[in-house]
């Protein structure tokens, strides 16, 4: 689709067969990627996969080899100053003005961006800074400079929002509220992009996560059908002094069991199945389940299963 | 507010806050006063009569304005570069002329400043400069200075990833162009092809062009001469720096 078969403008970021290589190493490797407006998109994948170049791109501080890249419409490479403002781009936890407080950080940002400083109070109650809005951002904590950077991308009411791997650095308190900040945005009608190494936060928050391994997108659905899509061994647990494990190899469904500390493993195909034959000979007291997580589909498709 | 402006401000703020680096911007031409004033205290330059002082301190003094211009810009460019600052403001709508501008104004106002105070110890006794009656000439001479050495700093900063780097690169510019430029000896006192290598150094035109406005060295040629030969080195470092700039240390 060219941007003009797009009159609605309902699509946020449209690439086509996007390549960037640096030297031999093929960064980014023909991905073909929509995100439509006001999707909450999540691009997983191990560090070296071409995550952080692929947004890049979108982002305009990087021109690929080839292929064409569309962002609201515009060709983010050519920087156009009408462009710039609608996106919002989380920078690196380092990108402050030294010697300013949090405050003066925002502002001067938001003067970048050529909007009134009214939003910096509201955007700074967003993150959570408001009570370190005086203190100088040498002397933030981590988890403060992060949501600091975030409030940067945040600062001039972007419609489309780039963020990388925000919730890295923050305690699990500050994620579940940056996880709320996230979903307000999304509620808003705000499009966000983001990169994550969370899986389950991705799972939490994601309309579709995209997963990119090698320079390639090698799964792109809703956590849901990736899930689905994915094994259906379920993993029975069960206190390994109830059930030896010759037994749980004979039990079944079972496909493999093995032991892990103080538990048997069981891989079952079957779990109801499984399951009851448990009940009989183990009993059903201390016995965990875990189905399928987006780990385990995440796990099996970047090959480190 | 505009970028200019806010920028302009963000630069005063950081400067103003950093007070172990404003006192030694501001102490350092003084302090190379205070060492040669006593050294040749009283002295007259044998072929001109001229006192040392009157001399030495427009040398000293246009040898540290360009000292703290170029280090000034090629300490900030490094950093923000290395903290990717330049990236966040990339994704602004901030044209990169607002960016320069900003640390343009910055830089004339330290330079400003630190001439003000250098001449005005350099009046005091035991120093007894005593200012020609052109002196208003020296500021837009000051100004076209800060511009060439500020194109210089723009490539240092540019070409240095880290802050050891640019001291290191820096000074191995300023120091032997000190002496190679008659800022701190006089020529007169250089073997001849030193003078003559001299004039295709910067320092050497901001050095006459001081030093015929503040003190009467020379005459309106002379003044004329050496903000041509800045203008000259502000084009040349221009383009290299317009060249060698980035925006990220990654390409």
């Amino acid at each position: 689709m060219s941007p003009t078969a797009d009159p609605a403008g309902a699509t946020a970021v449209e690439l086509t067969d996007v390549r960037k290589s640096y030297g031999a190493k093929h960064a980014v490797d023909g991905v073909t990627l929509t995100v439509p407006r006001g999707e909450f998109f999540g691009l997983l994948g191990p560090n070296g996969a071409g995550k952080t170049t692929l947004v890049e791109i979108m982002e305009g501080l990087r021109k690929p080899d080839a292929g064409t890249v569309s962002v609201l419409g515009h060709q983010p490479a050519r920087r156009e100053k009408s462009l710039l403002p609608r996106l919002g781009v989380q920078t690196q936890s380092s990108a402050f003005f030294v010697r300013l407080t949090a405050r003066e950080h925002l502002e001067t940002v938001a003067a970048l961006y050529g909007v009134a400083p009214d939003a910096v109070g509201t955007t700074l109650e967003t993150v959570g800074l408001t009570a370190h809005a005086e203190v100088r951002v040498d002397d933030l904590s981590g988890g403060q400079r992060q949501r600091l950077a975030i409030a940067s991308a945040l600062v001039h009411e972007p419609e489309l929002i780039f963020l990388d791997e925000p919730t890295a650095a923050l305690d699990p308190q500050a994620r579940r509220d940056l996880w709320q900040v996230l979903r307000d945005l999304k509620g808003a009608g705000r499009t966000i992009v983001y990169t994550t190494h969370h899986l389950d936060e991705a799972q939490e928050l994601c309309d579709r996560v995209g997963i990119m391994v090698n320079g390639s997108i090698t799964a792109l659905d809703t956590p849901g059908r990736l899930i689905a899509a994915g094994t259906g061994n379920t993993r029975l647990l069960v206190p390994a002094a109830r059930l030896p494990l010759d037994t749980a190899r004979t039990l079944p469904g079972v496909e493999t069991a093995t032991v892990d500390g103080d538990m048997v493993v069981l891989v079952t195909t079957d779990s109801g199945t499984t399951l009851a034959e448990v009940a009989k000979v183990a009993g059903l007291e201390g016995v965990q389940t875990r189905t399928v997580s987006l780990e385990d589909v995440y796990l099996q498709l970047t090959g480190t299963a | 507010m505009s970028a200019y402006t806010a920028l302009s401000q963000a630069g005063y703020r950081a400067s103003v806050r950093d007070k172990t680096t404003l006192f030694f911007t501001f102490a350092f031409p003084l302090i190379f006063l205070v060492v040669f004033g006593l050294i040749f205290a009283g002295q007259a330059l044998e072929d001109s009569g001229r006192t040392y002082i009157s001399y030495t301190a427009p040398g000293v003094l246009s040898w540290g304005v360009g000292n703290a211009a170029l280090f000034g810009i090629g300490f900030v460019l490094m950093q923000w570069r290395r903290d990717d600052l330049l990236r966040l403001i990339r994704m602004t709508p901030t044209s990169l002329p607002s960016v320069l501008a900003s640390r343009y104004t910055l830089a004339l106002g330290i330079g400003v400043v630190q001439a003000v105070l250098f001449v005005a110890v350099a009046m005091l006794p035991p120093f007894r400069l005593t200012l020609d009656s052109g002196w208003p000439l020296a500021l837009p001479v000051l100004f076209l200075g800060i511009t060439t050495f500020l194109t210089m700093g723009v490539i240092v900063g540019s070409i240095a990833t880290t802050p050891e780097a640019v001291a290191a690169i820096a000074n191995c510019v300023m120091v032997p162009m000190a002496f190679l430029s008659g800022s701190f000896l006089p020529m007169d006192m250089m073997p001849g092809w030193i003078q003559a290598v001299s004039w295709a150094l910067p320092l050497r035109y901001f050095n006459d062009a001081i030093s015929a406005a503040l003190v009467g060295s020379g005459d309106m040629g002379d003044i004329a001469v050496g903000c041509a030969g800045l203008l000259a080195f502000t084009v040349v470092f221009g383009a290299i720096a317009l060249k060698t700039f980035r925006w990220s240390n990654h390409s």
